[in-house]
């Protein structure tokens, strides 16, 4: 342990667990990534940097068509240039960006501040579980919409 | 919280700036300027009245041709800070106050808070949102017609 990492566990100890909602870095869930490009193009930093390519699928019946998937190459985010304010985590329609109370990724070089999508996963082990909804919220739609499968399935008809 | 008033003229900047000090505001938190492109600038400053607990946002204006507003460096002298920063930002002379440099390089040309600034980092660097859902740096070469950036006036940037 170096006296770097000595001294951030006694302030660890000494704060508790930081408030989920912290906003330390930023975690990429790449399955949830459509490349949809919203984030790129929301982002006021210009700071995240996506690469993709075309991937066509062949028709998974006869009579069906084949379809085109867009593969991802390349996810960074150039945490030099972003300023935190989340527009990424909340515009991305798939819950594929979330946020990390991690803080600890100061460095001496600028350039290692461009996180690539495999250090973004690393972040994500970091993201902690969402609070509860308030009990008087409504439920989920996700929910709603199992329940009412559900239903349907056990009054056939 | 403070309301902002209606804007002062400028002539009577330094006068106006004053009485509201005299009359209880005399911290003085922050002077700044906003460029309202064709109506010219306005120079903002808040005061707080620590007794009352009340703000005071004062504003005037100057046109774009003739970007000068009197000095507040007698009324409140830390306002000279403010005054170097904003006349090195905004091209705003402060009459009565030397505004020597104070943030940006000897060498920088222009004001780049005036609107019409073109900020070089949005000319150098290619708009990441630029390529649509499938492609990469090397399709960007397509001639075809592509999304612009947000916020950004038309001509910025790569054509």
């Amino acid at each position: 342990m170096t006296p770097y990492e000595q001294g951030m566990a006694v302030l660890r100890a000494a704060q508790g667990p930081l408030p989920v909602r912290s906003r330390g870095i930023i975690a990429l869930l790449e399955e949830n990534c459509t490349v949809c490009m919203l984030c790129a193009r929301e982002c006021p930093d210009w700071c995240i940097e996506i690469d993709s390519h075309k991937e066509t699928l062949p028709p998974r019946t006869e009579r069906g068509r084949p379809r085109v998937l867009h593969v991802l190459d390349r996810f960074a985010i150039d945490f030099a240039l972003c300023m935190w304010c989340g527009i990424c985590v909340e515009v991305c329609p798939f819950d594929a960006l979330f946020w990390s109370p991690e803080f600890e990724h100061a460095t001496t070089d600028a350039g290692a501040l461009v996180h690539e999508r495999e250090q973004l996963r690393e972040w994500l082990a970091t993201v902690p579980v969402p609070p509860a909804l308030d009990p008087a919220a409504e439920p989920p739609p996700e929910r709603v919409a199992a329940d009412k499968r559900t239903r349907e399935r056990r009054t056939p008809g | 919280m403070s309301r902002p008033s209606d804007p002062v003229d400028r002539t009577r900047w330094d006068e106006e700036v004053r009485a509201v000090r005299d009359a209880g505001a005399t911290f003085f938190d922050l002077l700044t300027a906003v460029d309202l492109e064709a109506d010219g600038f306005e120079v903002v400053l808040h005061l707080w009245d620590p007794t009352a607990r009340q703000g005071h946002l004062l504003r005037t204006r100057c046109p774009r041709d003739d970007a000068q507003v009197p000095s507040l460096v007698e009324v409140f002298a830390g306002a000279g800070w403010h005054e170097r920063a904003v006349a090195e930002l905004f091209g705003i002379t402060f009459a009565g106050h030397d505004t020597q440099a104070l943030l940006l390089a000897e060498s920088f040309q222009g004001h780049p808070l005036r609107k019409d600034f073109v900020l070089a980092s949005r000319v150098a660097k290619q708009w990441p949102g630029a390529k649509d859902p499938g492609e990469s740096d090397a399709d960007l070469t397509t001639k075809r017609r592509r999304p612009q950036p947000p916020g950004t006036p038309t001509g910025w940037g790569r054509p």
